[in-house]
């Protein structure tokens, strides 16, 4: 069975995997375009999203080592930093964290991944927005009549474009929020 | 300021004591099952982030390989951790037993 999906929620993407497997599949291989590919089992399986940044190959090794040692298999993820997908059959040890420490310390990756890639957009959009607006047409707001309106309808579409980067800052000002939200929470003592 | 990792979590706790014999990761948490009579579990992802990061302190280091394995053990600045720690608990533990507020009478 495959399915196409694009996640943009690290923890939407690990309920959805859940309840397909909870369905009595087991997961083989996930591209990077969003496909999803699943094969029918009798076992239980769980899957586990981790966040890494950037490990060397030595630690990398050591990383899927410690997990591999678990029962854990590695489904996809990239050593140069990303989400990693683990999957494992149930047998009732299903977490990958088990003390509050490393659950916060995993919401912390998650916060700097979001204002890594959003503190560069923020700049971006910035130098794209700061000498015009999102329309570029010269003369564009003194057009009078159909002359505007068809102008403006032309230039639309452009202006989404334009204005993707900010959106982007606004969607990773969002996850920065959520992840520091759990992240105080387990912070906590 | 007081180190970031003090005072030690119950995790950082146990590895530490664990690693006064050379172990790699899989048996470190067996031991720790063990050690606290089944009721210290650790995952993968704590484990292997409670050793980089006891790795990175240098309180503890890898000593061996065994198969792709790396085999870790308590360095002497662990060890100096360790007696910190010790002493802070027994005094806690004093306070327990209603010693200490005995001994200022």
């Amino acid at each position: 069975m495959k399915k196409f999906k694009i996640f943009f929620d690290i923890e939407k993407e690990e309920q959805w995997l859940n309840a397909q497997l909870q369905k009595g599949y087991r997961c083989t291989d996930i591209s990077g375009l969003g496909m999803y590919t699943f094969e029918k089992t009798d076992k239980r399986y769980v899957i586990r999203l981790d966040y890494q940044d950037y490990l060397s190959k030595k630690k990398f090794r050591d990383y899927k080592g410690v997990y591999e040692d678990f029962g854990w298999i590695y489904i996809k993820g990239s050593r140069l930093g990303g989400i990693q997908h683990w999957q494992k059959e149930d047998d009732g040890r299903n977490e990958i964290f088990s003390d509050r420490q490393s659950q916060s310390s995993y919401y912390k990756r998650l916060m700097s991944y979001s204002f890594g890639l959003g503190i560069p957009l923020l700049a971006f959009s910035y130098m794209l927005y700061k000498d015009s607006g999102l329309y570029l047409t010269e003369g564009l707001w003194s057009m009078k009549g159909s002359l505007f309106w068809k102008a403006f309808l032309f230039e639309t579409p452009f202006a989404l474009l334009r204005s993707l980067p900010a959106f982007m800052v606004v969607f990773f000002a969002g996850s920065f929020y959520k992840a520091y939200r759990k992240y105080s929470m387990f912070k906590e003592k | 300021m007081k180190h970031k990792l003090l005072p030690l979590s119950e995790t950082m706790h146990y590895i530490l004591l664990a690693l006064r014999e050379p172990l790699h990761g899989y048996a470190i948490m067996q031991k720790i099952e063990k050690m606290s009579n089944g009721t210290v579990l650790l995952a993968a992802g704590t484990l292997y982030g409670a050793i980089d990061n006891l790795n990175k302190q240098g309180w503890i280091e890898p000593v061996d390989q065994s198969g792709r394995r790396k085999v870790y053990m308590i360095t002497a600045e662990g060890n100096a951790i360790l007696k910190m720690e010790q002493s802070r608990l027994l005094h806690i533990l004093s306070l327990y037993e209603g010693r200490e507020s005995n001994e200022k009478i």
